[in-house]
């Protein structure tokens, strides 16, 4: 029988001693967009960085393609998984916006003019080229938002867990991004955390509600 | 009972003991300092030994350098040789030796210093005539090191789920990462820094130039005791140091 390609089992995870998730099963298809909702503090963020291998959670199991999360590198699943982090300034490392979406490729030795041209595409699809050269500092909460979602796709991943990524973008902004996870669907399995709940119903496949740490069945 | 020592006094000692450590340079005499530092640092319930186990990396980085170092240095006589090539002559290991022995007096003092709570130093330097401000700020600087350690490692995080493995790439990779992460943490803390002037003005810190503080610190006799026995001690040693 073929696994899922996310499979999580009875996971329970405690953060200096206090239980943050308890008794998690889940499982998550590739090419089905699945959205996690719940009030502030319900674990969702905890959830979303279990799996993406970033916390260690101590009972239960995750694998990923059929593969327990423990035995893997966070570069491997870097690889798999395109993980947007619930505050985007934690995840833009590089001083412009072009270093930015270039890194991943020039350390896994892509030649240069290929480089260029992804990174130009990929500033194009997310209206960025303005400000190829820009300082990342300096950018708007918005364009940080999309940056960093956009340096996520430079990986092509198989799979994205964006917590929240729609905080922060305009209206126009949201559509395009909705338009793009669109695009997507077909090949990339998603997890939408988010707390907007127009946006969920227009994209997800299916909603999950979590409330003190526990994934809601009804 | 110690750990009520004034911040002032605190502070006197780890002036003594890092002076003592800059100026004397013989090994032995640099040994006995910082084991006197140590086990001041012990009855003031400081944890030497977990801070060592914290920084181990960056000690590993310390004392391969050291050892490098007194490799390099020539004069004296031999130690280790292999062949007719010297490979340490005994200036080379008294270097060496000495400048381990201030880095760890350094740490010592670096501990003794984190035995005072944070608000009883900014008091402490308070009532020594150093403005609010600057006392205020270097309190703030202390609490801002943890932070950028736990950026520093997110920014790893997020590198190496961009799939790169880190331990894999080339030196040359590598260190080209490290300055590269390095500017945009050391800018972003400058920011937040900026970011959390600006919001503790706006909650009219500094709204008066006279500022009063219920927490006044007074010496006691055991202070004056520690006082008096660090600088005896101290000025005794220079003075015999410098005679010999
Ligand atoms: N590093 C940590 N240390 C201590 N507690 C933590 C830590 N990280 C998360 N928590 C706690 O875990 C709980 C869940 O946090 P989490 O960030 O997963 O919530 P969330 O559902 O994402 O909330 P939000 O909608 O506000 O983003 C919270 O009560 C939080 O205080
Ligand atoms: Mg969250």
């Amino acid at each position: 029988m073929m696994m899922p390609f996310i499979q999580v089992n009875q996971m329970s995870c405690s953060i200096k001693g206090k239980v943050i998730l308890t008794d998690i099963n889940l499982k998550l298809e590739q090419s089905q967009c699945v959205a996690l909702v719940g009030p502030n503090g319900s674990g969702k963020t905890t959830l979303g960085k279990a799996l993406a291998g970033i916390l260690p959670f101590q009972k239960g199991s995750i694998y990923l393609q059929n593969e327990s999360i423990k035995e893997k590198s966070l570069s491997s699943i870097g690889t798999v998984i395109g993980y947007l982090f619930q505050n985007p300034e934690k995840q833009i490392f590089a001083s412009t916006v072009a270093e930015e979406l270039s890194f991943a490729l020039k350390y896994k030795g892509f030649p240069a003019d290929e480089i260029e041209k992804s990174v130009d595409d990929m500033l194009r699809r997310f209206e960025l080229n303005h400000l190829k050269n820009a300082s990342t500092y300096f950018l708007s909460q918005g364009e940080k938002q999309r940056l960093a979602i956009a340096a996520l796709l430079m990986n092509h991943p198989q799979y994205l867990i964006l917590d929240e990524p729609t905080t922060g973008l305009d209206s126009k902004r949201k559509e395009q991004l909705g338009h793009l996870l669109d695009s997507l669907k077909d090949k990339v399995g998603m997890l939408l955390i988010s707390h907007d709940k127009s946006f969920i119903r227009r994209h997800a496949y299916q909603t999950l509600k979590m409330e003190g740490g526990q994934i809601l069945h009804d | 009972m110690t750990k009520a020592l004034d911040p002032r006094t605190k502070l006197l000692i780890v002036l003594c003991l890092s002076s003592l450590g800059l100026i004397i340079t013989h090994p032995i005499l640099l040994t006995f300092v910082f084991l006197v530092g140590l086990l001041i640092s012990m009855a003031f319930k400081g944890d030497f030994f977990s801070l060592i186990k914290r920084f181990k990396k960056v000690l590993y980085l310390f004392i391969a350098m050291i050892i490098l170092q007194s490799l390099f240095t020539t004069g004296g006589e031999p130690l280790v040789e292999i062949g007719s090539v010297t490979l340490l002559t005994t200036l080379g290991f008294q270097r060496g030796f000495g400048y381990l022995m201030r880095v760890l007096i350094i740490l010592v003092c670096g501990i003794i210093v984190a035995t005072a709570k944070m608000r009883h130093m900014v008091q402490g330097l308070v009532q020594l005539g150093v403005p609010y401000d600057f006392a205020f700020m270097a309190s703030i600087g202390i609490k801002f090191l943890p932070l950028l350690v736990e950026e520093i490692q997110d920014t790893f995080v997020a590198i190496e789920l961009r799939g790169i493995d880190f331990k894999k790439l080339s030196l040359k990779a590598k260190l080209e990462i490290i300055s590269y992460i390095f500017t945009p943490v050391f800018a972003g803390a400058l920011m937040k820094a900026k970011k959390l002037s600006l919001s503790v003005e706006c909650r009219g810190f500094r709204a008066y130039d006279q500022r009063t503080s219920i927490l006044t610190l007074k010496m006691n006799s055991l202070d004056y005791l520690w006082i008096a026995l660090t600088l005896t001690l101290t000025i005794w040693s220079l003075y015999l140091y410098l005679i010999y």
